[in-house]
């Protein structure tokens, strides 16, 4: 018999998603992709002070295949665009994305020919953190909140798009 | 989603020279390359036969947009380029527009002292930054932690006057933005207690570690001719033992006034730059010390012409004119005589100047950036050549580039 | 961005270059692109071993309509005192570039400094250094079409240059038309009263 048709077994199921959500919420681990200004901003975020580890993200993982999380941090440039996607691709789901900086979400302060105009027209965006760049509290805020969809279901990414 | 895989559908074709040679791309992501850069190399087993930095990757086009700023506008967009020492870049471009203007010899001296010190101090908060990311590089985690807290107190001091943490916004043309507010100085007193024994630490956990000088001495070694033949400056260049410094060569905003040693090397390896860098934090501290003597006299910090200077803002609800040249300067900005001009300053990374050209409007004509990092990262396709592929971070660490400057 | 109240940029001075302001900043010499190269043999023969830089300004309004402009710097790699390098000299020298013909000889053999400098100028201005061993862009991807740093090249790039620029006032969470619920206001009136020490007008919660 499997598990759901045993006597309080969907309750067991619930309980096991829940858990699941809670440990993925836990340990989401960041791709490093600093690209600029924010990408300081990050790694302080990572630093004494701020310290990300203590949010479960002990490690951000250089490989797009260890990663949950793209913290996209600072311009996107033209030449860059691609890179970006590529990378994106290459991360397993489950996946997330928060576009760091006024950069990452709109262009920011460079509307001109070089900068994309916001990551979101490469990748989906789960969270936008605003600012130029963002205290690492906004940083650590955001992945708060990333953690929050995880807890709540959202795989991010798949149902999360604009 | 997947595209087709193989080489032919991007147009590329495999190419067998038979010498067992192989061409890796590090990067443009990469953990170790201090940004986006892309080093295709040309390897035979371990050792770099050929190494070609690929930039642009973060391409901005600053220098466009700062054509279409006003001149007050522009220092925003240009602040952005060395993001490690933002208020270095910009007191260089404003330095450069009071000479068009012509009142490079009016800023007020407590401007100019303030623009020391912070200057100074973003010197040392950019070099945290080498020293730990370098660290990590060789696996040196935990330099890395007391390196980035340094900073922390200098990004402090930065808020406090500026108010924000990077990209203050806080040099004008002309002086500063206000004044520094009260508790400035004695948050500074609380920094230069903590850099010593905070310099200490990082010194003893680094600097005679066998393990750090096994990695960089002999690695990436400079002559002096091929430093200036391309165009190395900084403590790159002053690590092969040539004391070329700005604040000395071609003082600028009062550094006459001020005591401290042009530190060089001889070896010009990576060993050689890293014990440059780790000094001339401590001669900036020394500056840092001399600058907040100086600021104790109070004084204005921007000077006095209402043409460039927006008046204070108690003045506007009361006076006229206060109110029209607030007006006038914001909406429409000042005018600055046609001409040209190239301003430098020593940077953390080397010389940072600016070519500025001015045709008259409202607007820069032209911002072009001597831009320090690019000529350090392209000596690269130099000194890797002979060394192993294990180096190559090590060497990109040791010339400090930071990419919103090579690529703007 | 400018407002819209801003006069329009005026070419005021089709070649700023030409007036030379009191600044002491360096010795300016001015060639044309047959005699650049033996001005910077002759100047590196000279002792200016530091290429500073090699840049570029785009003058539409002036014949030749293009500078590069080389910074050198009076500097022996032989100086190991302070006093050695002394008070450097600087050059700057500005060579004129025909749009009609905008090759220059490359200097990279006499400085490997200028070979990216040199590349950025072809990059963002279209002018090409005869005898440069790798002239390709730098900045840009590969496959760009045009150079962006000449003044005919729009800002935001040629795809985006006659759409909308970002206006925040058409994004609201508000559909439009909706008709006020009052409630600002009368939370308004009520910080008001309190203000001037009055009690809060009736109707108001």
């Amino acid at each position: 018999m499997a598990v759901n048709e045993m006597p309080g077994g969907q309750f067991l199921l619930a309980k096991l998603d829940d858990v699941a959500r809670w440990a993925q919420s836990s340990s989401v681990w960041p791709l490093t992709m600093g690209l600029a200004c924010c990408a300081i901003e990050m790694m302080t975020a990572t630093a004494a002070e701020y310290d990300i580890a203590r949010f479960g993200s002990e490690v951000f993982r250089a490989s797009p295949r260890q990663a949950d999380l793209m913290i996209v941090s600072g311009r996107v440039a033209q030449k860059m665009a691609p890179v970006v996607r590529r990378l994106w691709e290459q991360m397993a789901d489950p996946k997330w994305v928060i576009s760091m900086g006024a950069c990452a979400s709109s262009g920011g302060v460079f509307d001109n020919y070089a900068v994309v105009q916001g990551v979101d027209t490469i990748v989906p965006v789960d969270v936008y953190v605003p600012g130029c760049p963002p205290t690492p509290d906004g940083l650590l805020y955001a992945v708060n909140l990333i953690q929050q969809q995880i807890r709540q279901g959202g795989r991010g990414g798949i149902l999360a798009r604009a | 989603m997947i595209e087709d895989a193989t080489p032919a559908a991007h147009g590329l074709e495999i190419v067998d020279a038979g010498d067992g040679r192989m061409i890796v791309s590090m990067g443009p992501q990469h953990p170790s390359t201090h940004g986006v850069l892309q080093v295709v190399t040309e390897l035979d087993g371990e050792i770099v036969t050929k190494a070609d930095p690929e930039i642009g990757y973060l391409h901005t086009g600053i220098e466009k947009s700062a054509e279409n700023l006003f001149w007050t506008q522009a220092s925003t967009v240009i602040e952005r380029m060395d993001y490690l020492s933002p208020l270095s870049n910009a007191c260089c471009y404003i330095m450069g527009v009071e000479k068009l203007l012509g009142i490079d010899g009016d800023v007020p001296m407590r401007a100019q002292h303030a623009r020391v010190l912070l200057c100074e101090l973003h010197r040392i908060a950019s070099h945290c930054v080498w020293l730990g990311t370098g660290g990590i590089d060789l696996g040196a985690i935990s330099g890395f932690f007391y390196a980035f807290d340094l900073r922390e107190r200098i990004l402090d001091l930065t808020e406090l006057s500026g108010g924000a943490r990077m990209h203050p916004n806080y040099l004008r043309i002309g002086g500063l933005r206000d004044d520094l507010p009260t508790g400035f100085l004695e948050k500074v007193d609380e920094l230069i207690a903590m850099y010593y024994p905070r310099m200490r630490e990082l010194r003893g956990l680094l600097q005679k570690n066998p393990i750090l000088q096994d990695r960089m001495i002999d690695v990436g070694i400079l002559e002096a001719d091929d430093a200036l033949a391309w165009g190395v400056t900084g403590p790159a260049l002053r690590a092969t033992g040539v004391p070329y410094d700005i604040r000395r060569a071609f003082p600028y905003s009062g550094y006459e006034q001020y005591e401290f040693d042009v530190v060089t090397r001889t070896e010009g390896d990576a060993y050689a730059r890293f014990m440059v860098r780790l000094d001339e934090m401590d001669q900036s501290m020394r500056i840092v010390e001399q600058a907040r003597k100086k600021l104790e006299t109070p004084g204005p910090v921007m000077i006095a012409d209402t043409k460039f200077a927006p008046p204070p803002k108690e003045t506007i609800a009361l006076s006229m004119e206060a109110l029209i040249h607030h007006f006038k300067i914001v909406s429409e900005s000042f005018r600055v005589p046609p001409g040209d001009v190239y301003q430098a300053i020593e940077g953390p990374r080397g010389e940072l100047g600016y070519y500025i050209v001015s045709n008259g409007d409202n607007r820069p004509w032209r911002v072009r950036t001597r831009p320090p990092s690019m000529y350090n990262l392209q000596v690269l396709k130099k000194i890797a050549v002979g060394e192993y592929i294990a180096d190559m971070v090590v060497m990109i660490g040791s010339l400090d580039p930071v990419f919103g400057e090579v690529d703007r | 961005m400018p407002s819209s109240q801003t006069p329009p940029a005026g070419a005021t001075a089709l070649d700023p270059t030409a007036l030379r302001p009191d600044i002491a900043d360096a010795r300016i010499l001015r060639v044309t692109p047959a005699e650049v190269r033996a001005t910077l043999e002759g100047l590196k023969a000279d002792g200016f071993a530091l290429l500073a830089d090699v840049g570029g300004a785009d003058y539409p309004g002036r014949e030749p309509r293009f500078d590069v402009v080389y910074h050198l710097v009076k500097l022996s790699a032989a100086a190991r005192t302070l006093e050695a390098v002394g008070l450097p000299e600087r050059v700057r020298v500005l060579c004129g570039v025909s749009e009609a013909d905008p090759v220059v000889p490359t200097v990279s053999d006499l400085w490997p400094a200028a070979d990216w400098a040199e590349r950025e100028v072809f990059d963002l201005f279209g002018v090409r250094f005869a005898g440069h061993p790798d002239l390709r862009r730098i900045q840009l991807p590969a496959d760009w079409e045009g150079y962006p740093l000449r003044k005919d090249y729009p800002l935001r790039g040629p795809a985006r240059e006659r759409t909308p620029r970002p206006s925040f006032a058409l994004k609201s969470n508000v559909a439009a038309g909706t008709p006020a619920s009052g409630r600002t206001a009368a939370a308004l009136q009520r910080q008001i009263a309190a203000a001037r020490g009055q009690t809060p007008k009736d109707g108001a919660e």
